[in-house]
């Protein structure tokens, strides 16, 4: 681990750089997910230009796809009852986007332009609006409940700035994520929000073992899956008689 | 330990699961009851989702209702033509309850169905049993228990497509059996449960069948019908979650044998006073669940429903 910094940092001495520019590596680029998955973390570092007075490091975290429905609970005869009142099709299952210098200028601009075209362009409306501001509050019960969630986190997280050249940031995954393909992308960026810079890391994140096998034929299997379900139930409640018997002999 | 159900998509607890499991076996061991109407909303409870909670448990009752057949084939204690006769009745319920269950399910209303289905069907049973343990309890005090089952002739005798059924010593028609089995089907599949504490006094009470044949002939109807439930909920709805079938499996073999040996030192009457009070608790604990105003308005769910 500490080779591979200095060995970036060897890297990055060594080439003739004169722009802004930033490189980086992950400790791990495999997550499995097993039965006994509790969550992980990455680290990820690298070495920027000197330049970072005027210019500051985003780092994003963006997992694989997935729709999300927004429901709203209303009372119906006393009971409460789900109700679906906006979709989103295809978002981000996980997001996070973090930066070095927490005091940039437009950091509220870049949130929302980033929402914007992760998250809230894909909304569609399923219930007419109460009132004019529904949008806007499909949206913030979106952020609000990604939030609750840990799938979702805008500028909480810290980007670790070593001596103006070397960085590292920790992404803490929880236990329950999407199996897919997590990008971690890392931007410089000017005191106007222009990118200076970019370097991209992926991390393959799967189930395996018995997790992957009955998920997956589960999913794409399931006359299989359902027999095999009833054969390994009935082998039990037989294994379970003979061995009972035997004890009790 | 936490392990991760890969079907039903959340983390629980191994250890609650096994204890929930056994507890739940022990008590079917000591009433002779299956369990699965305890079973799927304490699982509802402990946050699976409720279609995986049902699809999962008919799949537990499948092996815990074969392991009991065994046992009363021993004793020839099933009667084979009726037993089918309920089969045939009984896969088309589930088939008729597993496409019900998808269709609510694909509204996303699956959860609030089957609730209210348990907070009906709990309410009811837990009260008949209370108040009938109550009147035993009451009644055992006066006298001994003088009731005695009298075979009728009622409405039954008078259905066409009569036929033998040897081992139950009766004559009657085939349309009974086939719409009990029917209805269980549909519990079985809707549910989750395996519907004896309907299936067996129906034998009796309705189709006339005699004590000793009752119970293996329930279980043989039981093994056949969560089985295919099981298979119709993974090839439909794809909610059965075997790692949590297993868990719970295990659990509930070693509660079941621990329940049907230990000599339980209270009254018969007294322990069913208590299981109806349980009963009754889960009950409650689903009404409020939907009434109490929720602390969010708003959730989540994933996918294109």
């Amino acid at each position: 681990m500490r080779a591979v910094i200095f060995a970036i940092i060897f890297l990055f001495l060594t080439s003739p750089f004169s722009l802004s520019s930033v490189i980086s590596d992950i400790d791990k680029s495999d997550i499995e997910l097993s039965t006994r998955f509790d969550g992980t973390s990455i680290l990820v570092f690298g070495a920027l230009s000197p330049e970072i007075d005027s210019t500051s490091l985003l780092v994003e975290v963006v997992g694989p796809s997935a729709s999300v429905n927004i429901r709203k609970k209303v009372q119906i005869w006393g009971i409460w009852v789900n109700k679906k009142i906006a979709h989103f099709q295809d978002i981000p299952s996980f997001y996070q986007i973090s930066i070095s210098n927490p005091e940039h200028p437009i950091l509220k601009e870049i949130e929302y332009k980033k929402l914007k075209s992760l998250f809230y362009d894909f909304l569609e409306i399923n219930s007419t609006p109460e009132d004019g501001n529904a949008v806007e509050q499909y949206y913030d019960e979106l952020t609000r409940l990604k939030k609750n969630l840990g799938k979702l986190s805008t500028f909480e997280e810290e980007v670790n700035i070593i001596d103006k050249k070397l960085f590292s940031y920790k992404v803490n995954l929880p236990k329950k994520i999407q199996p897919g393909l997590y990008k971690i992308k890392m931007t410089l960026i000017d005191q106007q929000g222009n990118e200076l810079s970019k370097s991209e890391q992926s991390v393959k994140v799967s189930k395996v073992g018995v997790q992957e096998f009955l998920s997956y034929n589960s999913k794409n299997n399931p006359i299989f899956y359902g027999l095999f379900s009833v054969i390994i139930a009935l082998f039990l409640g037989f294994s379970a008689a003979q061995l009972f018997r035997w004890l009790y002999r | 330990m936490q392990i991760f159900l890969p079907i039903a998509d959340v983390p629980v607890d191994l250890f609650v699961l096994l204890i929930l499991g056994a507890a739940v076996g022990f008590l079917s061991g000591v009433f002779g009851i299956g369990g699965g109407f305890l079973m799927t909303p304490l699982l509802i409870l402990l946050g699976i989702p409720a279609a995986v909670a049902v699809a999962t448990e008919a799949n537990q009752i499948a092996a815990s209702s074969f392991s009991g057949v065994l046992a009363h084939l021993k004793r020839r204690a099933v009667d084979f033509k009726m037993g089918n006769i309920l089969v045939v009745g009984g896969l088309l319920g589930s088939a008729v309850g597993v496409e019900v269950f998808r269709i609510i399910k694909s509204y996303g209303q699956i959860e609030l169905f089957v609730s209210l289905c348990y907070i009906l069907f709990l309410g009811s049973i837990g009260t008949l049993m209370f108040l009938e343990s109550l009147s035993t309890i009451q009644q055992s005090r006066k006298s001994a228990n003088t009731f005695k089952h009298k075979k009728k002739h009622n409405w039954i005798h008078g259905l066409p497509f009569k036929t033998k059924f040897k081992s139950s010593n009766l004559y009657i028609s085939a349309i009974p059996p086939v719409i009990i089995g029917f209805i269980i089907g549909i519990l079985a599949s809707i549910m989750g449960v395996g519907g004896g504490f309907i299936l067996i006094p129906a034998m009796i009470y309705i189709l006339g069948m005699p004590t000793k044949v009752v119970i293996g002939t329930s279980l043989y109807q039981i093994m056949f019908i969560t089985a295919f439930t099981t298979f119709m909920h993974a090839t439909q709805n794809k909610t059965v979650d075997l790692l949590l079938a297993l868990i719970l499996i295990v659990g509930g073999v070693l509660g079941a044998q621990l329940g049907a040996r230990v000599t339980v030192k209270l009254k018969a009457e007294e322990i069913r006073i208590l299981l109806a009070i349980i009963v009754l608790l889960v009950c409650l604990k689903l009404a409020l669940d939907l009434m109490i105003t929720p602390s969010d308005l708003f959730s989540i769910t994933y996918g294109n429903e």
